[in-house]
């Protein structure tokens, strides 16, 4: 090297790492048409000035910088103020261009929002969408044993055993024939009574209906029972259970994926779970209301009686806040909505038929866990 | 820093490692970190992930240089994402293999648990593999090869073997394993091993799992001769020994935290002093209650902030002055309806989470790392010095696969 380009003596040193060999070189800068870095004279490197960047997180008091063609772990570091001083003022481009700041705040907030903002619209729009599709390509069998899955817990968690008055299972019987023969499910059901003070009923995948005790006690007519008989039917026919697995599971998949393990994500997860089912599992109801009126416009029976048995159990709802969360339509509505529905058909055909079973059968039905 | 002047010192001399850090930055990064979590729903953690290494590592000197990280939290946002891609069928199986375990009890679960622990093991190989690959010092990467499938296969014959000697092995098969992991790791040329044993790691800790395996065996053996006691309807004479397990349960329970930082102080100083990276080795000075305080302040200050949060929600209570009544109701009564009830709580209720994930992070990961790398001393660093960098290890993309495991060190 020649005398001429040798830096001066008394320049302050800097600590060169090449990045191919761990040794760090004491060497002497001169600011030439590039950024030179020299040890004992000889020329090490020659950076472009546009090239410099910052290394990123350096400690402090340390100014460490890379260049974008050298070796990508080549450094200079300096403590040196002065020289510092010098680098920053020739490097224009030390803390990067704007394509090289891909990670601004503003940028990972702006597309945290949007990712956020299409998982949300994919849970509320895609999975019910999804669950439409896929429910129905679920084969019985395993439809089935969903339902024998379940049946444990249920039972378990109504506490009950199964009635079995004969009288009553006979009077049983014959509801789920007639029902079955007017409705025309896509598979056999089978209904059973549980001795629980519940008042309630529900039906499983597979097509099993449980009736519970407690719902048969306040229930004051056979056209009540009828009608919640045939609710529940139209839950099996519609694929209700599948479509709520299915959306159950891509959904927790989903939020899952939002949430991650941010911290407290558990409790939102819980809270978006239960508003998102509540909301699909009214589409549902409702659905399953239709399809119990149009099964007792078959028989010639009423949809109304259905409705007010509804009614007494829950008892009158007020509209607050929170009625979104509930997992039924208003019992108000609903009544309403059947009521319409034998209006309707009373101006259409008028084919009121005798009740299905007899003040007998009835009678037994209702003592079926005595 | 100092050493800056003479950067290739001869002789045997120890050279210091230091941690250099502020606790006051670090607070100040992880409390922005989570208020940047809340407003994004979580996506910030990967970033947040990178910025904390890249404290931890910047502030953190061997021998005079600081570590260097690499990573970014882009990296990360991807190999969650790929991540999410295996273990989604694997869910999907684990559901569908749940409803026939309801079925036929006995087999379902079983292999599915293994996979899920041979995941886990695949994962913190990984994982650590991509923070090796992502570390520098002095303008090297370290590095690790090695398949993790094949490690993950290693550590659940290791898990199941310590787990069928009630723990007792446990030492033997954290060698081992760290062995394995150790073989794959490099820095530049420079090839690692691990030189810890596992008998040395019993004799230093085996009264950690004698004291609490002796504990259990009393509390069980009072708790059976209570039960008899009732039986009999006889209060006197053996009732003493529950109450004698009774005493013994609390007693655990207050020294669990205690004991969990007895047995890091002895992992943590007995790995560290196992490691070799050619011929460099590290001493450590860590004492047996070297996390001791560090326990007392986290415990300390999670009580204090559940103290803080639950006179907030006194006082958000007192203030609303109501129990969730329904909206028009309540206008109707002149009470404030349920819905603005929850507006005033969620804020509180996520205070209080945001600030136990704050504390945690900085009494679990910052003062952990600041206490366990100011208590080492490097030797024999002068092999590594003019070790060359090893072709092929500075691209690694995609490395950050299941990384979202925040596991530090191990």
């Amino acid at each position: 090297m020649s005398e001429l380009v040798e830096p001066e003596a008394a320049a302050p040193e800097a600590i060169y790492l090449d990045g191919r060999v761990n040794r760090k070189r004491r060497v002497r800068l001169n600011f030439g048409p590039a950024l030179e870095i020299y040890e004992d004279g000889a020329l090490l490197a020659a950076w472009p000035y546009a090239d410099v960047r910052r290394r990123d997180g350096a400690p402090d008091g340390l100014l460490s910088i890379r260049a974008v063609g050298a070796p990508e772990l080549a450094r200079l570091e300096t403590r040196d103020a002065a020289l510092m001083e010098q680098i920053t003022a020739h490097c224009r481009l030390l803390e990067g261009d704007r394509r090289e700041k891909p990670h601004s705040m503003l940028k990972i907030v702006g597309w945290s929002l949007a990712a956020t903002a299409s998982i949300l619209g994919l849970i509320w729009f895609g999975v019910p969408l999804a669950a439409d599709r896929i429910a129905p390509l679920i084969p019985l069998a395993w439809e089935k044993r969903f339902g024998e899955a379940v049946e444990k817990q249920a039972l378990d968690m109504f506490s009950g055993k199964e009635c079995k008055a004969p009288k009553g299972l006979a009077a049983l019987e014959k509801f789920s024939a007639r029902l079955q023969a007017a409705a025309t499910l896509r598979l056999p059901a089978s209904i059973h009574a549980i001795a629980s003070k519940v008042p309630n009923a529900f039906a499983l995948p597979g097509g099993k209906v449980f009736l519970l005790d407690g719902l048969l006690e306040k229930a004051q007519s056979q056209d009540e029972m009828l009608g919640v008989l045939a609710h529940e039917l139209g839950h099996v026919e519609n694929r209700d259970h599948l479509r709520r697995i299915v959306a159950d599971g891509g959904t927790a998949y989903l939020v899952g994926l939002l949430f991650g393990d941010v911290t407290g994500g558990g409790a939102l997860i819980f809270a978006s779970k239960t508003l998102l089912s509540a909301a699909n599992s009214r589409d549902a109801e409702a659905a399953a209301d239709a399809f119990a009126a149009k099964t007792l416009a078959k028989l010639g029976r009423p949809a109304k009686p259905m409705g007010e048995l509804l009614l007494r159990v829950t008892g009158k709802e007020a509209d607050g806040f929170f009625t979104i969360l509930h997992d039924h339509p208003l019992s108000e509505d609903r009544l309403a909505k059947l009521a319409a529905a034998d209006e309707g058909r009373d101006k259409d055909k008028g084919a009121v038929k005798a009740p299905v079973l007899t003040d007998e059968e009835w009678k037994a039905l209702k003592a079926i866990c005595e | 820093m100092q050493d800056q002047q003479t950067p290739t010192a001869p002789g045997a001399a120890p050279k210091a490692i230091e941690f250099r850090g502020v606790d006051a930055d670090f607070r100040g990064l992880v409390t922005s970190g989570a208020l940047l979590e809340l407003v994004t729903f979580g996506f910030y953690r990967f970033w947040l992930a990178t910025n904390i290494r890249r404290h931890l590592w910047s502030r953190t000197f061997f021998a005079g240089d600081s570590l260097e990280y690499l990573g970014t939290g882009r990296e990360l946002l991807i190999g969650f994402l790929f991540a999410l891609a295996i273990l989604s069928p694997v869910y999907l199986l684990y559901f569908l293999l749940g409803v026939e375990a309801e079925r036929q009890y006995a087999f379902a679960s079983l292999p599915l648990g293994v996979f899920f622990l041979a995941f886990t093991q695949f994962a913190l190989y990984r994982a650590r593999r991509y923070r090796l690959h992502r570390t520098a010092w002095r303008g090297l990467r370290f590095g690790m090869d090695g398949s993790g499938w094949l490690y993950a296969f290693w550590a659940v014959l290791w898990w199941a073997f310590a787990g069928l000697t009630l723990g007792l092995a446990y030492p033997w098969a954290q060698a081992a394993l760290e062995r394995r992991k150790m073989k794959h790791t490099h820095y530049g040329e420079a090839a690692g091993r691990f030189v810890g044993t596992g008998w040395e790691f019993f004799k230093r800790g085996w009264w950690l799992w004698a004291v609490p395996m002796a504990l259990f065996v009393v509390i069980a053996a009072a708790a059976g001769a209570a039960e008899a006691d009732a039986k009999d309807g006889s209060l006197g004479g053996l009732g003493g020994l529950g109450v004698l397990g009774a005493v013994l349960l609390i007693f655990a329970y207050l020294a669990a935290p205690f004991v969990y930082a007895a047995y890091k102080a002895i992992q943590w100083k007995w790995w560290l002093e196992g490691l070799r990276v050619g011929e460099a080795r590290a001493m450590s000075s860590l004492r047996l209650s070297a996390f001791f305080g560090n326990i007392w302040a986290y415990i300390g200050m999670n009580v204090a902030v559940l103290f803080v949060g639950a006179i907030l929600f006194g006082i958000v209570m007192f203030a609303l002055d109501l129990n969730g009544v329904p909206l028009e109701t309540a206008s109707a009564e002149g009470k404030t309806p349920s819905f603005v009830l929850i507006l005033a709580v969620v804020p509180v209720y996520l205070g209080v989470m945001l600030a136990f994930g704050v504390l945690w992070r900085i009494y679990f990961i910052q003062r952990v790392w600041k206490i366990v790398v100011s208590s080492l001393t490097l030797y024999d660093l002068e092999g590594l010095e003019h070790v060359a960098s090893r072709p092929g290890t500075a691209n690694a993309l995609g490395e950050g696969f299941a990384d979202n495991l925040d596991v530090v060190g191990f």
